[in-house]
């Protein structure tokens, strides 16, 4: 073997040294160009999902003048609200037709072909609905004139949003040319307006007829109750269970089993859950189908393992000469843990819990299984002394979306896009709440 | 060895700690042979010897510091004022409160230097009330020769201090608790000679409340601060007598090897 020491100029590289910089220049372009597909396919599903969903967030309203005849609405004169409830939205609904029918001849507007049936159609089928709520809530309004703003009909709606268009009208049984021409004339002389919609934030869902009336209102706030339930049950078992795990138990044959097993659940398909928790929480434990309190449930099943993970993985990362420390002055094991332990883990669980949450807030399959894909009108209330806890039907947010895009409504697509933004504004919430938990945790040293 | 400054040799010959045939296992490896040991108190011992050779593993023994790894098994007796530590009765616990540790590298925990101290008379409930709390942190804070560096931050962390402040901080935290006896393993292998002058000069002056046991890779060190010294060797206890004499005269080969950089 030569052991001389090779002659060779350091100004010019070797062969061996050409090709491992070859390399190490070639891993770094895989690397940029890894970062650059997922950096623009982030972009693209976020330019689209906003491109379709944004305007979910407006809604075109018809601003309208109507007499609320006392002979229609209350024929006792009594104003008593049990007597005028039986008063359904069909009458309302000519009303309507005829406030609108004024409105266009005091201004003067005139269509070619425009029938009265057809100019009473821009109105939403939910408007006579909306306008009976707002009399019921105030009878004193019967047989005044009052000015009311009322929502313009789907198709309407997606004329203003680019979804409909004169050529695409005529085609289209459920719109004809003359009404969207209408619809401008209405625009021209401020009548007809797009504007910002809270509505779909607060409303409850609404039939395939009416995208327009739909909203995230019950959906939220079903998530909003599964949320909670799973904070209150997956933290504090995930946590204990970690800690046990963790600090306290004897690492034998049957907790390496528990651990594997752990792992395993955390790779079981969602749908599964569903499965179980249709089986045991609704079939045998007798609990009601759609409610979020299953879905908590079966969501705290499926979030466990992910909190237990991170959980223990934070608890392995703090260093054992601090346990050690704890035990030296005479701290016990379960001081030791709570005293120091914990609280230098304690970003890293957060982490993981809010990670678990999210996953979960996204979580669709199960909930199909135990009904939340219900069409649910009614706000859940946290409490009702027949349903218990969470226990009214529900919705949640994943779940409107899936059943949004399922309809055939063009108007539910851009309603469904709109819920898919409020979901991911949810999850960064969540998100920068982690971060600045994490960072009010780490700063202390 | 000309260098060796022997320090006075006024032992006591009263026994603290007694080890009679003391066994440790890490699972199937037997890494401690029968060791017999008596260990004074108000004196300094070092447990001198290769990497290895088992002196930290007994030095655990003697606050039951190895309950915490599971394969390790204990056998034998080892008592403390006559009474045994391994009996079943014994809560670690108390055992620990009352034979402290100061460890190889410095270990504050994360919280501010008051708190550091503070803790284990917190936990023992040793203080009645906050004045005499603070009162134990300056006591033990001023015999680890740390107050005055730190007086001024004693709400600034921990964690912040040098390496040899921060050693000499756990040595002010493991005698808040007023152990008996101090177990040290190799506190000066992470410090700086200046520090670990700081730390032998402090260990001397515990001795006269303590009954020190101090592991150390350092044979000067062990000549400079202790009175008696115990040489290991391989899982097995050589040699064990006044430290002038196991380095001026010693006894076995073995520990003639080591002493004279032989072997190790």
């Amino acid at each position: 073997m030569n052991t001389s020491p090779r002659k060779s100029s350091l100004l010019e590289q070797d062969a061996r040294t050409k090709r491992r910089n070859a390399a190490e220049a070639r891993f770094k372009a895989y690397g940029l160009a890894a970062i650059a597909i997922g950096v623009l396919a982030l972009i693209i599903l976020i330019t689209s999902i906003l491109g379709n969903g944004l305007s979910a967030f407006r809604q075109t309203e018809i601003m309208l003048t109507v007499e609320l005849p006392e002979a229609k609405l209350d024929k006792s004169g009594t104003r008593d609200i049990e007597v005028m409830k039986k008063v359904t939205t069909l009458t309302y609904g000519p009303i309507l037709a005829k406030g609108l029918k004024d409105v266009i001849a005091e201004n003067g507007i005139e269509i070619e072909g425009l029938t009265a049936k057809d100019a009473g159609a821009l109105i939403s089928k939910e408007a006579s609905a909306q306008l009976r709520d707002r009399v019921l809530a105030d009878p004193s309004l019967v047989g005044q004139t009052v000015q009311i703003t009322v929502l313009a009909s789907g198709r309407i709606d997606g004329y203003y949003k680019g979804r409909v268009s004169l050529a695409s009208a005529e085609l289209d049984s459920n719109v004809t040319p003359a009404q969207l021409l209408l619809a401008d004339a209405l625009k021209e002389k401020g009548l007809l307006v797009t504007k910002l919609n809270p509505a779909f934030l607060t409303a409850p869902d609404a039939s395939d007829q009416r995208p327009e009336a739909a909203g995230l209102g019950v959906a939220i706030l079903g998530s909003a109750y599964m949320m909670i339930v799973v904070l209150v049950l997956a933290l504090p078992i995930g946590v204990a269970a970690s800690i046990y795990l963790e600090e306290f138990a004897p690492k034998n044959r049957w907790t390496d089993l528990i651990e594997v097993n752990i792992s395993n659940l955390a790779a079981v398909p969602s749908i599964v859950f569903g499965i179980l928790g249709l089986a045991i929480f609704i079939n045998f434990g007798g609990l009601r189908a759609s409610a979020p309190i299953v879905g908590g449930l079966v969501l705290t099943l499926m979030t466990l393992p992910t909190i237990i993970i991170s959980t223990r993985a934070a608890l392995k990362s703090v260093p054992p000469s601090i346990r050690d420390a704890a035990l030296g002055v005479g701290a016990s094991k379960m001081q030791s843990v709570f005293h120091h332990v914990l609280p230098l883990a304690a970003p890293g669980i957060l982490t993981g819990t809010i990670i678990g949450l999210a996953q979960a807030l996204g979580e669709t399959a199960p909930l199909l299984l135990i009904g939340m894909v219900a069409f649910v009108r009614e706000y859940p209330a946290a409490y009702t002394s027949a349903d218990g806890l969470f226990g009214e039907p529900s919705t949640a947010l994943p779940v409107q979306v899936y059943n949004w895009t399922q309809r055939a409504d063009p108007a539910f697509f851009e309603r469904a896009s709109g819920a898919i933004i409020v979901l991911l504004v949810f999850l960064l919430i969540m998100n920068a709440v982690a971060i600045v938990l994490r960072r009010r945790f780490e700063r202390r040293w | 060895m000309d260098d060796l400054r022997i320090v006075e040799r006024n032992v006591t010959t009263q026994t603290k700690i007694t080890a009679r045939g003391v066994d440790v296992y890490y699972g199937d490896v037997h890494a401690i042979k029968p060791v017999d040991v008596d260990i004074l108190d108000k004196t300094v011992t070092a447990f001198i010897g290769p990497s290895g050779c088992g002196k930290s593993t007994f030095l655990r023994c003697l606050n039951r510091m190895n309950d915490t790894i599971d394969i390790c098994r204990v056998t034998g007796t080892i008592l403390l004022d006559g009474e045994d530590i391994y009996d079943p009765a014994v809560d670690s616990v108390q055992l620990r409160a009352k034979v402290g540790m100061v460890f190889q590298k410095p270990n504050p925990f994360p919280k501010s230097i008051y708190d550091n101290v503070a803790y284990g008379p917190k936990i023992h409930g040793l203080t009645r009330n906050k004045a005499e709390l603070d009162e134990v942190v300056e006591t033990s804070l001023r015999k680890a020769a740390i107050w005055n560096e730190v007086k001024d931050r004693l709400q600034s962390p921990g964690t912040g201090l040098s390496g040899g402040q921060q050693q000499r901080l756990c040595i002010a935290r493991a005698i808040a608790t007023s152990p008996e006896v101090l177990l040290m393993d190799e506190p000066c292998s992470a410090l700086d000679p200046i520090a670990t002058a700081q730390v032998e000069e402090l260990i001397d002056e515990l001795r006269s409340q303590f009954s020190v046991v101090i592991v150390t890779h350092s044979m000067q060190q062990a000549a400079r601060v202790s009175q008696r010294t115990a040489f290991f060797h391989l899982g097995t206890l050589v040699e064990y007598g006044e430290t002038g004499e196991i380095f001026t005269a010693p006894k076995d080969p073995r520990t003639e090897s080591y002493i004279t950089g032989r072997i190790g």
